[in-house]
């Protein structure tokens, strides 16, 4: 039920911004740092239940929005709506946000059932209700019997989750993340993504998460905002990022994709002996362009109008494999089944084609 | 013999040099003290004598009393300054912190004599201050030099510096997301200070304490050159009495009385260091 409103009010929040009001909406943000970085103008607007992740390469200003929403930077120009009112003269303290930091969460002379009841005990709530919050929270995130131990005393993972869990505890209008998976190692940063996407589903909590983690940004979000050299690149569904990309670094930061010098006469893109016909939707003028085509799109064919080259390498990984082709001046990677790699080897010459791509052109970019 | 026998006097054998060292040069020395402070000064016998004389003595008791008030109100003045100079330093980012920042510890390179005639030549009878307040028509300037006030002021001078870098170093410790994740979670400014950077630090506070402590207690130098002639502190008292006077066993009492005095201030260090480490 929750997830099929969230799903709903996903799509309203993609579709007709404006005509709900946005938990949390954004608006020209700017806060330029004395070293130049920073970010500058920079809107949006996250629906109530939604997880929006700001997603980047490090010093592209995420964490800068992120702090910015929190209190803890001040921006030099643009509003924080949180709930249709404004947030800028509110200190952190005040504000109806709740944040979880990359590390160094937890307050070390304070046990676990302490930390969590913090909040509270300032919200002045009764000893009873305070108790109860505390034991589900600590249900919620698996940990009920760490109560009475020092965060020293915990693993990361573990007190990770405690940050989580007193985070929500203080019920914040929307959860902040900071990067909060990233000093764990892989397989708990895997479980701690679906535990936080578990957790937001059971809570409906609107949630900002800031990482710099492709695949973790892709596996979470409702949206992404990738962002670069303190601008908005794109914002939109993981699924639409990863099959539409807007712009040349979105295609290169987001997965993995083979990008081909190519020249446009303006309906058609020709890449070395390929020519492929422009689809409606985005028309390249005519001049220098680069196609970009993911590993996954790319296959061995016999066909006339396909890419001819040579296999380089062939790496087995798992139940796939990589291969490398050295292709009319071009590296390009594709992966095929285990079986079929078999009949392959270095040195053997094929033929390549693809129908799916993204071309951005030069001229513009 | 066993393994774990001969690697025990294998240890054994590391520990017994430094063990040897600090015997002779410091616990038999101590010893030594003891039995000369035991011996009376007056009839040679062994006793409580010179103790008993130390507290019924009237200038002696005034001497132990005023050197436990200017200790105590110096070391408080010192801590409540160094602790607000460094949570200051912490968290502010004005161009007056950074300045603070770089100068503060400059003190600790003037020797202390050097830094006591610069007190004689600033708050004098006819130092720059009295003359600077008389050119502006003040006349009168309360008496700083040789007096209580000036021994303050000369440990506010020593011991400021050491305490504000070590607090500072215990308040740089404390991470920028433990105090943010607090004001997150709605603690104020003061609760922000006494449930979170206090508790932090107070281990620091407690080193700081210590070390400012025993350092105004046993302190000479500065009491010399601009103490008043009485009451005394017990540095300078002591000296008379072992020099001037050649009390060897009175000056010995009064050095036992001392150290015991430090011992106290060493027992709560290190109950306080030991609750943490169980923890």
């Amino acid at each position: 039920m929750v997830q099929a409103q969230r799903k709903m009010q996903t799509q309203v929040g993609t579709a007709e911004q404006g005509d709900t009001e946005a938990q949390l909406s954004i608006r020209n943000l700017s806060k330029i740092f004395k070293t130049g970085d920073g970010v500058t103008d920079i809107s949006l607007d996250v629906q109530p239940g939604e997880m929006v992740t700001l997603l980047g390469p490090s010093g592209c200003g995420k964490t800068t929005v992120l702090r910015s929403i929190g209190g803890f930077l001040e921006p030099d120009s643009g509003d924080i709506l949180i709930r249709g009112r404004s947030v800028l003269n509110l200190p952190p303290e005040k504000r109806p946000t709740a944040m979880v930091f990359q590390s160094y969460n937890l307050w070390p002379h304070m046990t676990v059932q302490d930390n969590l009841a913090f909040g509270l005990k300032i919200r002045k709530r009764k000893k009873v209700e305070i108790e109860r919050s505390v034991t589900e929270a600590l249900e919620l995130v698996q940990l009920s019997g760490a109560a009475r131990k020092y965060p020293g005393e915990l693993s990361g993972g573990q007190q990770q989750r405690v940050a989580l869990a007193r985070a929500l505890l203080l019920q914040p209008d929307v959860l902040l993340l900071d990067e909060p998976f990233s000093a764990l190692d892989a397989k708990l940063r895997m479980e701690m993504r679906e535990e936080l996407r578990e957790i937001q589903t059971k809570t409906g909590m609107t949630m900002v998460f800031v990482t710099h983690d492709q695949e973790e940004a892709l596996s979470i979000s409702d949206r992404i905002v990738v962002m670069h050299a303190g601008k908005i690149e794109q914002l939109s569904t993981p699924q639409d990022i990863y099959d539409r990309p807007g712009s040349l670094f979105v295609a290169s930061f987001i997965g993995r994709i083979n990008l081909m010098r190519s020249i446009s006469d303006g309906q058609h893109i020709a890449v070395g002996s390929k020519v492929v016909q422009q689809d409606g939707s985005t028309s390249i003028p005519a001049g220098a362009c680069t196609l970009a085509v993911r590993p996954e799109d790319l296959y061995l064919t016999g066909e006339p109008d396909s890419l001819e080259g040579t296999i380089r390498q062939v790496m087995v990984l798992g139940h796939y494999a990589e291969v490398s082709i050295h292709c009319e001046q071009e590296h390009l990677k594709m992966f095929v089944p285990r079986e079929q790699a078999a009949e392959l080897h270095s040195g053997q010459a094929v033929k390549v084609g693809f129908h799916k791509f993204t071309a951005f052109s030069e001229v513009s970019s | 013999m066993s393994t774990s026998g001969k690697r025990g006097m294998l240890g054994l054998a590391l520990v017994i040099p430094s063990f040897l060292i600090l015997f002779v040069v410091v616990i038999l020395p101590i010893l030594y003290a003891v039995r000369e402070s035991l011996i009376d000064q007056n009839s040679g016998e062994f006793g409580l004598g010179n103790y008993i004389r130390l507290f019924t003595d009237p200038a002696m008791r005034k001497n132990i009393t005023y050197t436990l008030n200017v200790t105590i109100v110096s070391t408080l003045l010192s801590l409540l300054i160094s602790y607000s100079m460094a949570v200051y330093l912490r968290f502010s980012t004005s161009w007056m912190a950074r300045w603070i920042n770089r100068l503060y510890f400059v003190p600790m390179f003037v020797p202390g004599v050097i830094a006591t005639y610069g007190l004689i030549t600033l708050y004098g009878n006819h130092g720059w201050m009295v003359r600077l307040l008389l050119l502006l028509g003040i006349d009168s300037f309360p008496k700083i030099i040789y007096d209580y006030n000036g021994l303050v002021l000369a440990n506010l001078w020593f011991n400021i510096p050491f305490a504000t870098m070590l607090l500072s170093s215990a308040l740089a410790a404390v991470p920028n997301s433990v105090i943010e994740s607090a004001r997150d979670a709605g603690a104020n400014i003061w609760q922000l200070f006494f449930r979170f950077i206090l508790p932090l630090s107070y281990k620091t506070m407690w080193v700081a304490i210590t070390f400012i402590f025993m350092g105004i207690i046993g302190s000479f130098t500065a009491p010399f050159l601009i103490g008043a002639n009485s009451p005394q502190v017990l540095g300078v008292a002591m000296q008379q009495v072992f020099s001037n006077y050649q009390e060897t066993h009175t000056s010995s009492a009064m050095a036992v009385f001392m150290f015991l005095l430090c011992s106290v201030m060493g027992y709560f260090y290190i109950r306080t260091m030991g609750k943490d480490a169980d923890v």
